[in-house]
């Protein structure tokens, strides 16, 4: 059963593993949360997330990453989708990334632009807000 | 008794003498205002400070008809809008309109109704020349 | 797409239009759904609506309203629903209304927009009236079947229409074009007209206009009546340095006894470059009542002239060919000057040591009488040369001495006229000094006065032989010439001997924009001149006092007068002239009075007021009237009433004009005029709207 998602190709698993690599790792012991820097890459699933920064908060028993920042040239792609902003925000308990700042989201032929976009991954619906622009050409042209 | 030359020092005459410079005329009756306005205002070539620019408009009007449906009488009515500039600031100094009018018979013949309407043109536009020149010396209010 | 369109158009068609939103939504089936300020642009197409939801799939939108289409700033369309394509260009739209200008409107329950040019609307209301809520019908509509605009080529095409007015279906089209408004210059019907006349019974003008490109048009008026039927023709055509207009109309009426008649006017100007101008204006008619019995302008002479002029600060050329045809039972065609050759050129030189200004100028001027009869068939050409150096001093008390001297050389060659010579030949110096002494003084309240006595001693000569007055019967005296050296109209009469001319002009200028003026004049002669006629002031040795005087307002309000006043305290010659506009009435009038004067065969006193006034009784209704009444012989001979009622969306004119004048060939006429327009498709006149209010009426 095709379940089709407003971006990338299928739900995301948000209970999948999350890999980061970078070149350099800052880890702050007493609240547990670390730092990434340098090319960050963060995978789940199939979305890739690559950014300059990237802070990482733990859940209370460090066993589960909770929180994301990824900040500077942040860019999110899953399937043939990719969306960049200069800062996301991916919640992995409420299951949402929220990109803002000039965010960029191309979806097959058509691009949108605006300043905040907020993906919910349970029910796969993207919502765009804030100055949002797009050139409405469908994907059957040329 | 309060009256003050306008060519004495200090007058409007003595300070707008061959300081403006008149727009350049286009038909044969603008050439006969601008010829008369430059008689009383000078040439103002390269000593103008003021630019006289202005719009003629002419209408012969049938004055009197007989009741054996023959015009006997034409009015010559005009009518000049004009502006006085300071040529650097581009600033109006004095603006306003002025009309008149004059008349000549056509009882005569032909030639005789033609110089009729040549002459009325002439003195219509000496009429209207003069008419702007006083109302320019009585109401212009020149920067210092 | 007509292989017509301009590739650029098609181009454009394809881009996709950009939407612009406060919010998108992409929905799990990836459609997106735009909210809040929804905007898409395309071209020169603008959409806004509520919520646009655009399936990337079928490329389709689907737009809820209100919705607010602009097309280049002139077409709007106003929709609650519609389905388009991603170009805006084609689709459905529900609830729909397309509006012209701002002011035409087209209203349907379903409009279809086809291939981005053509949008067929059904079951369409077109008005350009104001519709109001209350439901209460338009003054008019245009209701049909089915409408289809062209937006290329901008026309617009019904079906099934019925032309209703308040509702009442007044006339059936089967099938009608009309170009749309915002179309300038378009090929079509003009608004019709009906008129009335005492001789030709009521007929009917409809003109159709004939657009030729878009420089030349053509309008073909046919004109029906029980004693006439007409084709009036106008043709116009513009160059890039000029244009013409030639009009004329082709008559067979029951009028008079020639099976045809008609006339032809045709006028032109060009500008020839090095400030050359050519004009001309030639005018014909077959007899001398046609233009009083179909409404042209009241010429009781046709001047058809040639003219060439070049005018720069200091110089002035004037060359014309003037050919006469009088239509005036008083004058004998064959013994008037009917052709005229004048040419005429003044140069004006500053020289820089001797200061002060020289005017050298040529003219000279033929005319001839058809007849070869000696004196009544008289031919003058005649030619004048003249130098003149004018120069002025101002005193240090603020006195202004103009000096100018002059000199003329006329030669006159006279044939057909035994009791003169073959030539005549006279040479006349002149010379003149004038003094004036302007004065002003403003009060404490802002006032200004003005104060400036003039007087003037003129000298002329005239030396040598008497040629012929054709030309200088007629001598007017006014502010104009009273400093002339030479108050004879033309060149043929000279003025001789010593002459004193003094004057006073005095003005009052109010910060209010009041000004009052007022002159006073009059010339002493050595000698009298016989030359003058009585009327014209300037007989004997004392002229009469020339007395003129103006009132007038910033605000429209201009009352002039002028007269001569004998040395019997009475009046030779008063003319007065006067326009007065006033929030809802504007009047002008004239009043002329001449006395009995045998030199100008005028054997009676000329007395007449002419009154011209409109009222606007409120906003949709103005009122006109005009009077020109001969106090003298006591009866009327013009008058005229009309009354045009004007709305937003229609205008409708009626004149009911008198003429009382009578003579041999023409006779007194009554003349009523109605002409109804629909605006918004007729040719758009006057800046105002005049909505017609919602209430009761």
């Amino acid at each position: 059963q095709d379940t089709r998602v407003a971006f990338g190709n299928s739900k995301a698993d948000t209970s999948a593993p999350v890999e980061v690599t970078a070149a350099s790792l800052d880890v702050n012991q007493s609240d547990g949360s670390a730092e990434f820097t340098g090319d960050v890459l963060v995978v789940q699933g199939d979305m890739r997330l690559t950014a300059n920064r990237v802070f990482v908060v733990y859940d209370r028993g460090q066993s589960r990453i909770a929180r994301l920042e990824a900040t500077g040239d942040v860019v999110l792609v899953s399937g043939q989708d990719a969306a960049e902003a200069e800062r996301a925000d991916y919640s992995i308990d409420d299951g949402t990334i929220v990109m803002t700042g000039n965010v960029l989201l191309s979806q097959g032929a058509s691009a949108l632009s605006s300043d905040r976009m907020t993906i919910e991954l349970a029910t796969g619906t993207a919502r765009m807000a804030g100055r949002v622009k797009t050139i409405l050409n469908s994907d059957g042209d040329n | 008794c309060g009256f003050t030359p306008v060519y004495g020092p200090g007058g409007a005459g003595r300070a707008l003498r061959d300081r403006v410079r008149v727009q350049e005329p286009d038909s044969p009756d603008e050439y006969l205002l601008v010829r008369t306005l430059e008689d009383r205002l000078g040439r103002g070539g390269a000593t103008a400070r003021y630019g006289l620019s202005f719009t003629l408009r002419t209408q012969t009007k049938g004055q009197s008809l007989t009741v054996t449906n023959e015009t006997t009488r034409y009015s010559l009515v005009g009518k000049v809008d004009y502006t006085l500039t300071a040529l650097e600031t581009g600033q109006v100094v004095a603006s306003g309109q002025v009309e008149n009018f004059t008349g000549y018979s056509a009882t005569g013949s032909t030639v005789e109704t033609l110089a009729g309407e040549r002459d009325a043109a002439k003195r219509l536009m000496t009429i209207l020349a003069d008419q702007i020149v006083t109302r320019l010396y009585a109401t212009v209010d020149l920067p210092a | 797409q007509s292989p017509g369109t301009p590739a650029a158009e098609t181009a454009q068609d394809q881009l996709p239009a950009m939407l612009v939103a406060d919010q998108v939504f992409i929905t799990p089936e990836r459609q997106l759904v735009a909210e809040g300020n929804v905007e898409a642009f395309q071209g020169t197409t603008r959409l806004s609506a509520r919520k646009i939801t655009f399936d990337r799939a079928s490329g389709k939108l689907e737009i809820e309203g209100p919705i607010r289409i602009d097309q280049d700033g002139r077409m709007t369309i106003l929709a609650e629903a519609a389905d388009l394509d991603q170009g805006l260009q084609n689709g459905l739209l529900k609830g729909a209304r397309l509006v012209f200008d701002q002011q035409v409107q087209l209203a349907s329950l379903q409009m279809v927009r086809v291939g981005g040019r053509y949008t067929q609307l059904y079951k369409t209301s077109v008005t350009s009236c104001h519709v109001c809520e209350n439901g209460k019908p338009p003054l008019w509509q245009i209701r049909a079947r089915s409408v289809t605009h062209d937006q290329l080529e901008r026309q617009l095409y019904f079906e099934g229409a019925q032309l209703r007015v308040l509702d009442v279906p007044v006339f059936y089209f089967p099938a009608l074009r009309l170009p749309d408004p915002t179309l300038d210059r378009a090929s079509g019907f003009l608004k019709p007209s009906i008129r009335t006349t005492s001789q030709l019974g009521t007929g009917i003008k409809v003109p159709y206009f004939f657009r030729i490109g878009d420089s030349r048009d053509l309008t073909v008026t046919p004109y029906v009546s029980p004693h006439t039927k007409t084709m009036d023709l106008r043709y116009r055509q513009a160059f890039r340095h000029g244009g013409i207009e030639i009009k004329g109309a082709y008559t067979r009426d029951d009028l008079t006894d020639d099976d045809s008649r008609g006339y032809l006017f045709a006028t032109g100007g060009f500008d020839l470059g090095n400030r050359y101008k050519l004009s001309f204006d030639l005018k014909t008619v077959a007899d001398d009542a046609y233009l009083v019995d179909y409404g042209l302008p009241d010429y009781d002479r046709l001047r058809s002239e040639i003219e060439l002029t070049r005018t720069t600060r200091d110089s002035a050329f004037r060359g014309a060919l003037i050919h006469y045809d009088s239509l005036r039972d008083s004058e004998i065609e064959d013994e008037i000057p009917t052709r005229i050759a004048d040419v005429s050129y003044e140069h004006r030189l500053f020289p820089t040591r001797l200061g002060g200004e020289f005017r050298l100028s040529l003219n000279s001027r033929a005319y001839e009488r058809t007849s070869s009869a000696n004196i009544v068939g008289r031919d003058v050409t005649r030619a004048t040369a003249d130098a003149e150096w004018r120069r002025h001093w101002i005193t240090a008390s603020g006195l202004r001495a103009d000096w100018e001297m002059g000199f003329s050389a006329d030669i006159f060659k006279i044939s057909n006229d035994s009791t003169y010579g073959n030539h005549v030949t006279r040479s006349t110096p002149r010379a003149a000094l004038s003094l004036r002494y302007p004065m002003t003084m403003t009060t404490g309240t802002g006032v200004t006065h003005f104060l400036e006595p003039v007087v003037q001693l003129g000298w002329s000569d005239v030396h040598g032989g008497t040629p012929p007055i054709d030309e200088s019967r007629f001598v007017e005296f006014d502010q104009g010439n009273l400093l002339a050296l030479s108050r004879f109209p033309s060149e043929d009469a000279r003025e001789d001997g010593t002459a004193l001319a003094i004057g006073v002009n005095w003005a009052r200028f109010a910060p209010s924009g009041w000004q009052v003026s007022a002159s006073a004049g009059q010339v002493f002669r050595s000698v009298a001149d016989p030359d003058f006629s009585i009327s014209s002031g300037l007989a004997g040795k004392d002229s009469d006092l020339l007395l003129a005087a103006q009132i007038k307002n910033a605000s429209g309000i201009a009352f002039t007068a002028r007269g001569l006043l004998n040395d019997s305290f009475s009046f030779s010659k008063v003319e007065l002239r006067s326009d007065w506009s006033h929030r809802r009435t504007t009047l002008s009038g004239s009043y002329l009075w001449l006395g009995i004067d045998p030199q100008e065969s005028r054997m009676a006193e000329v007395s007449e007021f002419w009154v011209d006034g409109s009222y606007k009784v409120n906003p949709s209704w103005t009122a006109t009237a005009n009077l020109r009444y001969d106090i003298a012989s006591d009866n009327a001979t013009y008058a005229g009433v009309g009354l045009i009622y004007r709305n937003e969306c229609v205008t409708v004119d009626l004149s009911l004009n008198r003429r009382y004048t009578s003579s041999t060939s023409v006779e007194p006429s009554t003349n009523f005029g109605f002409t109804i327009a629909l605006s918004g498709f007729a040719v758009e006149s006057g800046t105002e709207k005049y909505r017609r209010s919602c209430g009761k009426s």
